[in-house]
């Protein structure tokens, strides 16, 4: 027969499934359209803020190119260069400083990012401020003191209104506008303090930028219209590349944000793909349940002589049509979502959202969906052709028997899933993490097939046990778990999937709010200080010193400088993405090996050593960059590059928020380098204002950091990290709840039979009601329960190996999984309850 | 009839067809004693089976009244009435009606559990051994033939001693030699329970076994013959 025969009968066959409203189909459609959905909707919103951010880089960026320095102003060739190469340069400088407000026991004082511009500012985009007055005449004087914008949280945190004086170090502001929106905020990252903008002239008698004072300069250029951003980078490179200078540009105007979205994005995706194959397990049912209702007309059809592949072919394209329509449903959702939910991100976002249709987003959720439902269907659908009329006809009132899986069936299997593989790792562009993914996919369903199974003998073993004798009910829903044709499997996986997911969120989450919230608080410092200055050091530490509330002061001096390059090769070629040589890092000197340092290898240099410059660096990261001693690293601090020798390994912890430093120097490397002291306070909370107060009023430069606030921030930050994940599980969750609802809606035939029997034996509704909750509650429990174990393992794993804290499994989460899992199968099964107890036995027992 | 086990006045069944009402029972009025067989016999749609379902409390009178052991069935409500059923009626169906997830010694068992029989299992253990099963206690309906099925069926009807035996065409599933099997094992059941058995059939000679024979046609009783000499059984079941 050919595929026009095939597809003629297949027609018909439609024909009359569509006539009955696509019974038995909804499952599927709502499956596949779901999981694809969510799928393209990812991808449309991930599309749409690239294409954002794409188009508005130079805003973003706060002009066509950027040049950072660290702690220094450029010089003035540095200067001349940008002047020659630019149209317009503006000057900001970055830096974390202290607002203070009132004086004696009512000083306030807070933390703030401030922002100090030139009359350039903003190069491209707008400073929106409130009252709407021009930035420049916001930061222009008003009544002898210069004006100042501040964010409205830290305007609300200090008790500012607008009029009032702040002081910040010996400069007092007069605060003319709140801060609506910066322009260039997206491109200037993690944050601890609100923002607060002034003129860089007005910062002139602050004392806030004296010589090793921690703070950035940026260089923001406009360039003539035609430059090649590519060949001007080339330029910049080769004049700066030797003085730790880095380099941006509008093409990628917040590489954070950028980079966000992107690992973001692929992760959703991941995640959405997790769901589509929580729907593949309806997908599957659904058409095994549809080709064991078309047993008979399979077998009529083998009688009239239709070959094995005519009958493959006609319910391949039937189904592969039932596929597209899913399909089609879900892009549609798809393309939908984006724009429903635009407001939302866009509030969330510094761009606003080009929710145009994304092609290549909704190509690839269709990709996703045709190989899905490939994957899902094959199996089922080839095993019609191998069937015998005969057997087919024997078969009308039971299950088919499994058989030994035909070769073409599992090759194509191997070739739909390597191909499912290959569009991952390909359109996720990170195909590490879509394999990994896959992998831990794989892993979870294997574990939830095994507990099924385990459960289906365990249940069948504990429905004869004594302790079940007496108890009907339960017996009978035990019972119902462990015998033949039930649909534990399809319970577990479904609900399994999404239920882990969820139960590794709430371990990771609460492990590492533990960690953070109650562990680090016990041996962390109340106050991290930064840019006290040389001259003050002594006098500060006396200070505290003098303080009974003090119960530990450390300090050290702070530079800034950027590994350039590890044996004279370029430290990124050696180290690649490495965190230490990503950006400046904070390195000490120290002529004595400082107490509670563990040398793991090599020897700390002599007091008063005078020699070659040396370094000893910390470990783990060393071990990480496969340093060993005698290894030469060059470091650019202040524009000038430093070479020394490793000449040992320490021990470094950063898990306490103490001091830690990947590089300490010998002193004679350091010699001469301005810089400042960096010094954590350790104080119970209630003596810590009483003690900021002081340390601002006696050393109105330093800038004080609480470490509470710093804590509070993380837990925010990780906070809306699990609460995304949690959104996306919750999608996999409500694909499960899809496919339970259908395996209940499934089962209801067979349920209204066993109620009818369980009738005519004596047991009444009240009991038969027991028994199907019970039943219910077991698959819940059991789906739960392997995800919480499952979700336990990933929880240790992520403790053990990336975050090397403890791990404490948390009992409430599991609880509220457990509880989760045995609520979503109880609501599914009850709704199926009401006509296996309200039909008449009679009835059913006569046709049958 | 002094003390009928089960008693119907004037009972009738209307079920509603697409095209409208349908009488299936019109006006029907039986006593049947302690210990009596009835065969019930006649066409296909005279409401042999419908009278048997009326009779076991799985189908709702549409008029009348039965009293079965002194109880009013048409005064009882579904939940009144399953908890009736245990203990004192057991059902057999030509279909077997087993439940599909549990196996041959829990099917038979359940009845005797839903009545708060504390040895159920070894009851039930000991029902099957007599039907000939006791070496497929563990196996699964599927796992069983045609003719086992029905044994299972029967051993789960006889468990409870129930005082009545409904059987609505047990054989008519199965051949004739499995059948007559089934048929020796039920009347050994009743005789050895003393139950009263009612049974449905299209098969004179299984009629000719009873005590009794109620003819049927049209959902009335349009004779009933008492049978001095009811045949003898045919063979010895084994184990």
């Amino acid at each position: 027969m050919s595929l026009r025969q095939a597809a003629r009968i297949a027609s018909r066959e439609l024909r009359g499934g569509l006539r009955d409203g696509l019974r038995g189909f909804r499952i599927f459609l709502a499956c596949l359209a779901l999981g694809v959905g969510a799928i393209a909707a990812v991808g449309s919103v991930r599309g749409a803020i690239e294409v954002g951010l794409a188009d508005q880089g130079a805003v973003l960026l706060g002009g066509d190119a950027e040049l950072e320095f660290t702690y220094r102003r450029a010089s003035p060739d540095e200067r001349q260069w940008m002047d020659g190469t630019a149209t317009t340069v503006s000057e900001i400088y970055d830096l974390r400083a202290m607002i203070g407000t009132g004086s004696g026991d009512n000083a306030q004082n807070g933390l703030t990012q401030l922002k100090a511009v030139d009359a350039a500012y903003p190069l491209v985009g707008e400073v929106l401020l409130d009252p709407a007055i021009p930035l420049a005449t916001a930061l222009g004087p008003q009544n002898g003191l210069p004006g100042a914008v501040m964010d409205a949280v830290l305007i609300d945190r200090m008790g500012l209104r607008l009029g009032d004086s702040f002081r910040l170090a010996r400069q007092e502001f007069r605060l003319s506008a709140t801060l609506l929106r910066e322009p260039d905020s997206a491109g200037a990252g993690f944050s601890l303090g609100p923002r607060t903008i002034v003129a860089t002239s007005a910062l002139e008698g602050s004392m806030l930028l004296q010589p090793g004072t921690l703070y950035e300069t940026k260089y923001r250029l406009t360039l003539a219209a035609g430059t090649d951003l590519a060949v001007a980078e080339t330029a910049a490179k080769a004049r700066f590349d030797q003085a730790g200078v880095r380099w941006r540009d509008r093409r990628a105007g917040a590489p954070g944000v950028t980079r966000f979205v992107e690992r973001m994005g692929a992760f959703l995706v991941l995640v959405g793909l997790a769901g589509l194959t929580v729907g593949g397990v309806g997908v599957s049912a659904a058409v095994r349940a549809y080709l064991e209702r078309k047993t008979a007309v399979i077998a009529t059809l083998k009688t009239l002589g239709a070959d094995g592949r005519t009958i493959f072919l006609t319910y391949a394209l039937q189904i592969g049509a039932l596929s597209l329509l899913g399909v089609a449903l879900g892009l549609a959702f798809g393309l939908i979502a984006p724009l429903m939910l635009a407001p939302l991100i866009e509030s969330r976002l510094p761009i606003a959202l080009d929710v145009a249709p994304h092609p290549a987003a909704l190509a690839q959720a269709a990709v996703y969906g045709l190989l899905t439902a490939a994957l899902f269907t094959l199996w089922p659908l080839m095993r019609t052709a191998g069937l015998r009329a005969a057997t087919l006809y024997r078969a009308v009132h039971g299950s088919w028997k499994s058989g030994r899986p035909p070769f073409a069936a599992v090759l194509a299997l191997a070739v739909v899933l390597t191909a499912l593989l290959a569009a991952m790792a390909g359109f996720t562009g990170m195909p590490k993490l879509a394999l990994s993914s896959a992998g831990g996919v794989a892993v979870a369903l294997g574990a939830l097939m095994l507990t099924a199974l385990g459960l289906k003998r365990l249940a069948r073993r504990l429905s004869t046990a004594r302790l079940l004798r007496g108890r009907p009910a339960l017996r009978l829903a035990v019972g119902s778990v462990a015998g033949p044709g039930q649909d534990a499997g399809a319970v577990i996986l479904s609900l399994g999937l999404g239920l882990a997911v969820l139960a590794a969120v709430g371990q990771i989450d609460s492990n590492l709010r533990q960690s953070i919230n109650r562990d680090l608080p016990d041996v962390a410092p109340a106050y991290f200080v930064v840019d006290i200055q040389q001259s003050q050091i002594t006098d500060y530490l006396e200070r505290l010193a003098a303080n009974p509330a003090v119960s530990r002061v450390d300090s050290a001096p702070m530079l800034r400088g950027i590994i350039t390059r590890i044996n004279d090769r370029p430290a990124t070629e050696v180290a690649g993405d490495h965190w230490v040589v990503r950006g400046d890092r904070g390195l000490t000197y120290a002529d004595v090996m400082p107490k509670d340092t563990t040398l793991t290898a090599g020897q700390w240099w002599p007091t008063g050593y005078d020699g070659p410059p040396q370094i000893s660096f910390a470990r783990e990261e060393a071990e990480e960059i496969s340093l060993t001693l005698g290894d030469r690293l060059t470091v650019n601090i202040l524009g000038r590059d430093i070479t020394a020798t490793i000449t040992s390994f320490r021990e470094v912890d950063f898990s306490t928020a103490g001091i830690g430093f990947v590089m300490v120097m010998s002193p004679n490397a350091l010699a001469g380098a301005p810089h400042s002291f960096i010094s954590t306070i350790y104080t119970p909370p209630a003596a810590e204002a009483a003690l900021l107060r002081d340390l601002a009023q006696t050393f109105p430069n330093i800038t004080a950091i609480r470490v509470r606030d710093v804590i509070a921030r993380v837990t925010e930050a990780l906070g809306t990290l699990s609460a995304a994940t949690r959104i996306a599980a919750a999608a996999t969750l409500l694909t499960g709840f899809m496919v339970l609802i259908g395996a209940a809606a499934a089962g209801e035939t067979a349920r209204i039979y066993e109620a009818a029997i369980l009738k005519t034996l004596g047991a009444t509704r009240g009991q038969i009601l027991q028994s199907l909750a019970l039943r219910a509650a077991i698959l819940g429990a059991a789906a739960g329960g392997v995800a919480v174990l499952t979700g336990a393992a990933e929880g240790w794993s992520v403790m053990f190996w990336v975050m090397q804290a403890p791990f404490r499994f948390d009992g409430l989460s599991a609880g509220l999984i457990i509880g989760g899992g045995v609520l979503a199968t109880l609501l599914s099964g009850m709704a199926f309850a009401w006509r296996p107890l309200s039909t008449r036995p009679a009835g059913v027992l006569r046709h049958r | 009839m002094p003390n009928p086990i089960l008693s119907l006045r004037d009972v009738s069944l209307s079920l509603m067809a697409q095209a409208g009402p349908v009488d299936i029972l019109r006006a029907i009025s039986l006593d049947v004693a302690q210990g009596e067989t009835i065969g019930l016999v006649g066409p296909s749609g005279s409401g042999k089976s419908s009278l048997l379902m009326l009779m076991a409390g799985l189908e709702h009178a549409s008029g009348g009244q039965i009293t079965a052991m002194g109880q009013d069935l048409t005064t009882m409500n579904e939940d009144a009435l399953a908890r009736f059923r245990r203990g004192n009626m057991g059902v057999v169906f030509q279909s077997f009606h087993l439940i599909p997830t549990m196996t041959a010694l829990e099917n038979v068992a359940t009845p005797l559990e839903l009545a708060n029989v504390p040895d159920a299992f070894a009851r039930a253990a000991a029902e099957l051994q007599a039907v000939g099963l006791g070496e497929r206690l563990r196996h699964y309906p599927s796992q069983l033939s045609g003719g086992e099925q029905q044994r299972v069926a029967l051993a789960r009807a006889a468990a409870p001693r129930p005082a009545l035996f409904l059987a609505d065409e047990p054989t008519g599933n199965l051949d004739s030699a499995t059948g007559q099997t089934i048929m020796d094992l039920l009347f050994d059941l009743r005789d050895r329970h003393g139950a009263t058995l009612v049974l449905v059939t299209h098969a004179p000679e299984l009629a000719a076994r009873c005590d009794r024979v109620l003819r049927m046609a049209d959902g009335q009783i349009i004779s009933d013959q008492r049978q001095t000499t009811p045949a003898p059984c045919h063979t010895e079941v084994s184990a």
